[in-house]
């Protein structure tokens, strides 16, 4: 009987943690109601909302009418991106800030603002995955209407000056947006230490369903909004609300919170000693970002003289989960934006992948992968030869 | 610990039905799909290789309960493949790239990846039989796809399992309702090229060698004996045997009976010139322990399809073969492959001259 397989990719989705599935189970049979309506099935639905937005906001630092709901981070980023960027136009900002290592989510909807009339702009990344200051200084000027930057890389983990960027944004009246979807639940987000005016989260990367997010947006931010329909969320996203997935949210967050010191200094000694292990019997690994401030949780590493699509394959054919930057549609590995942005050679980015651990990752598992480890790569570097 | 088999999912009904039966033979099945080229939006939808033909795979692998992997083998393909396809038209010959794809891509990187993740063996869904180490057409002579095939590394022979090659056609689709495989069951056959969208070659010729180059540009249409009769506009778009693109009038049909690249000329002539009474075979891999030697007869197909010839062969050269054919046979075609049998079983073949 072969051993159970081992999901080393926290960073693409977690499990639904149980508790925050007995709390919106609730909403979807006896308490269905729409919380729109006047009666009492609708004061109950209401009632959950309200409160739901409520634990959110606290969650974040914010007040709940600050809180929009969303289907998940894509939306999040999408509205907050785009929508802050449209609601400017006209007022002599068509410049949009970001980075080459954002989630596709903001890029792609800098590409749509820049088709719209926007201009687009790259704050340079150095070697180690950390923007460069000095360049975000010489891109955010008085015609800048958005500045998006990424908490933490989904790839490397590495987190970014938010702090200096959010006040850099703002003394050039621009408006501050960063997706935390990676950050929530590792480090501090707090809306009252930290001036963005703008921040996404995702739901399913800390143990909420899929489909579920929220763009925190500052009083006073304005924020055009990419649906239209009736007056919910302030008509900022308009639609029926999604009471059970605003209860997962919420359950959720406060949950992550509670044990986030705890939970955060277990996964780091299991990334660690995965690290360091890892490193002593395939010496010439190489760790992306290993130098800079990485989050607890995540290692992305190349192994030379293979490609990502043949490690990943290897790993899972010997039960490992783990992923790679990004997969395209068809399911085949395309090289890393983020590591070429950071100046990886082509043929170490190309052979990028991503473990991340979590809720499900024991020391054991570590073992286990290690044991396995020095195989997958003679697989992998089999596969990329040309057989006779 | 049962023998693990890679098997190289198309997404079509043949690779489909081969992964199904290695999967009810109790082999352990890793379904894989190669990506061999971009499908942008420059190629909406394709027979084969494309994000639906990968989705098809997938959703079969996931009906057989097998794990499936998408390969890019985008550089490799466009290497080995690709460019050979160009550089054959762009010398006025009209090459084959499934057997590149055959002989480089699949019965060889992709026996690598086998390697990697200690498969034993390699299967598709061809329509050709190994038997002991030895190949042969498959039992459906409609269908049989050994034509393709002469140029594997022999040592591959002997790993590989070809689930459809005993079956026809028509039991292959009617298998594949038998195993609930509806989606792939009445899949179109795809006869084009999988990297030329809407059979239209030249575009790829275009895009590679640029709209000036020689073998895109205008020449002359002239018969053997030397007389002009018409303008072409690229000798790559004629092969032999080809009569459309040519002019009309003349009494009997006109044919292209040769090209020459260095003078652009397309030379046409009348059906009869088609034949030919023999043929060199260049850069030949055999399949066999005892390749055939002078003097032995041997039986060729120089095109897909077309009827078995029987031959001698005159000469061998390294691997350059010379033969005579018994009867003449009609448009040999430089860049096509001659591939030589004994009975059912493939000796080995080699690329026309």
């Amino acid at each position: 009987m072969p051993q159970p397989p081992i999901y080393l990719d926290h960073a693409a989705t977690t499990p639904v943690r149980p508790e925050v599935l007995d709390a919106m189970l609730p909403f979807f049979s006896a308490k269905f109601g729409n919380a729109s309506s006047t009666h009492r099935w609708g004061r109950e639905a209401r009632a959950a909302t309200d409160a739901a937005r409520e634990r959110i906001a606290a969650c974040l630092g914010a007040q709940p009418d600050e809180i929009c709901l969303t289907s998940g981070g894509t939306e999040a980023d999408n509205l907050a991106v785009l929508g802050g960027w449209r609601v400017q136009q006209g007022t002599g900002r068509p410049a949009l800030v970001t980075t080459p290592i954002e989630h596709k989510a903001v890029l792609a909807s800098a590409h749509q603002a820049a088709r719209e009339g926007g201009e687009e702009r790259l704050i340079a990344i150095d070697a180690t995955g950390v923007v460069n200051l000095d360049s975000a200084r010489a891109h955010i000027r008085a015609d800048v209407a958005v500045v998006s930057v990424m908490w933490v890389n989904n790839e490397t983990g590495v987190f970014q000056p938010i702090a200096e960027l959010a006040t850099l944004a703002k003394a050039a009246g621009a408006v501050f947006h960063t997706d935390a979807v990676q950050a929530f639940g590792k480090l501090a987000v707090d809306a009252r230490t930290i001036p963005f005016d703008f921040l996404s989260v995702s739901g399913h990367k800390f143990g909420a369903p899929k489909s579920i997010g929220a763009v925190y947006v500052r009083r006073g931010t304005a924020l055009a909004p990419l649906f239209f329909g009736g007056t919910q969320d302030r008509g900022r996203r308009p639609g029926t609300e999604n009471v059970p997935m605003a209860v997962a949210l919420a359950t959720a967050m406060e949950l992550t919170l509670a044990e986030r010191d705890a939970e955060c200094a277990r996964l780091r000694a299991l990334r660690d000693r995965l690290e360091t292990s890892l490193l002593a019997c395939v010496p010439e690994l190489v760790v992306h970002g290993r130098t800079a401030a990485r989050v607890p949780h995540i290692l992305h590493l190349s192994v030379p003289g293979t490609d990502s699509e043949s490690m990943l394959m290897a790993l899972d054919l010997q039960g490992v989960a783990a992923s790679s930057g990004s997969a395209c549609q068809s399911g085949s590995v395309t090289p890393s934006h983020v590591l070429s942005a950071m100046g990886v050679d082509a043929a170490l980015g190309s052979a990028a992948i991503r473990m991340s651990v979590g809720k499900l990752t024991t020391d054991d598992h570590i073992d286990r992968v290690v044991a396995l480890f020095p195989a997958v790569v003679r697989s992998a570097r089999a596969m990329g030869g040309r057989f006779g | 610990m049962t023998a693990r088999v890679l098997v190289a999912m198309s997404g079509g009904v043949d690779s489909s039905v081969a992964a199904a039966l290695l999967v009810r033979q109790g082999y352990d099945v890793v379904g894989v799909t190669m990506k061999l080229f971009e499908d942008g939006a420059e190629l909406p939808d394709r027979p084969c290789c494309s994000l639906d033909a990968t989705s098809d795979a997938r959703r079969v692998a996931e009906q057989l309960g097998i794990p499936h992997y998408v390969l890019n083998m985008v550089d490799h393909f466009s290497r080995d493949v690709i460019a050979d396809f160009v550089a054959e038209y762009a010398r006025g010959r009209t090459p084959i790239p499934c057997v590149r794809c055959n002989t480089f891509t699949k019965f060889s990187d992709l026996v690598a990846k086998a390697d990697g993740i200690d498969a034993q063996y390699v299967a598709t869904g061809h329509y050709a039989r190994a038997v002991a180490g030895a190949l042969h057409r498959g039992a459906d002579d409609n269908k049989d796809q050994t034509y393709f095939l002469w140029g594997i590394n022999r040592s591959v022979v002997p790993r590989l399992l070809l689930p459809v090659g005993d079956m026809t056609k028509e039991a292959t689709r009617a298998l594949a309702r038998e195993l609930q495989l509806p989606r792939v069951a009445d899949k179109p056959e795809s006869q084009e090229i999988c990297f030329v969208p809407g059979g239209d070659y030249v575009q790829v010729l275009r895009r590679a060698l640029g709209d000036s180059a020689p073998s895109l540009s205008p020449g002359s249409i002239v018969t053997a004996d030397g007389h002009v009769i018409g303008e072409h506009d690229g000798f790559a778009r004629y092969t032999i045997g080809q009569r459309r693109g040519l002019p009309g009038g003349s009494a009997d049909p006109l044919y292209v009976v040769a090209l020459r690249p260095d003078t652009r000329e397309v030379v046409v002539g009348p059906r009869e010139a088609l034949l030919g009474t023999s043929l060199t075979a260049a850069g030949v891999n055999w399949l066999v322990d005892a390749p055939p030697r002078a003097g032995d007869e041997v039986q060729v197909r120089v095109r897909h399809r077309a009827p078995l010839a029987p031959a001698i062969v005159d000469h061998i050269d390294g691997d350059t073969v010379h033969m005579s054919l018994r009867v003449p046979v009609s448009a040999i075609t430089p860049g096509q492959s001659a591939v030589l049998y004994d009975g059912t079983r493939v000796l080995g073949g080699g690329i026309i001259d």
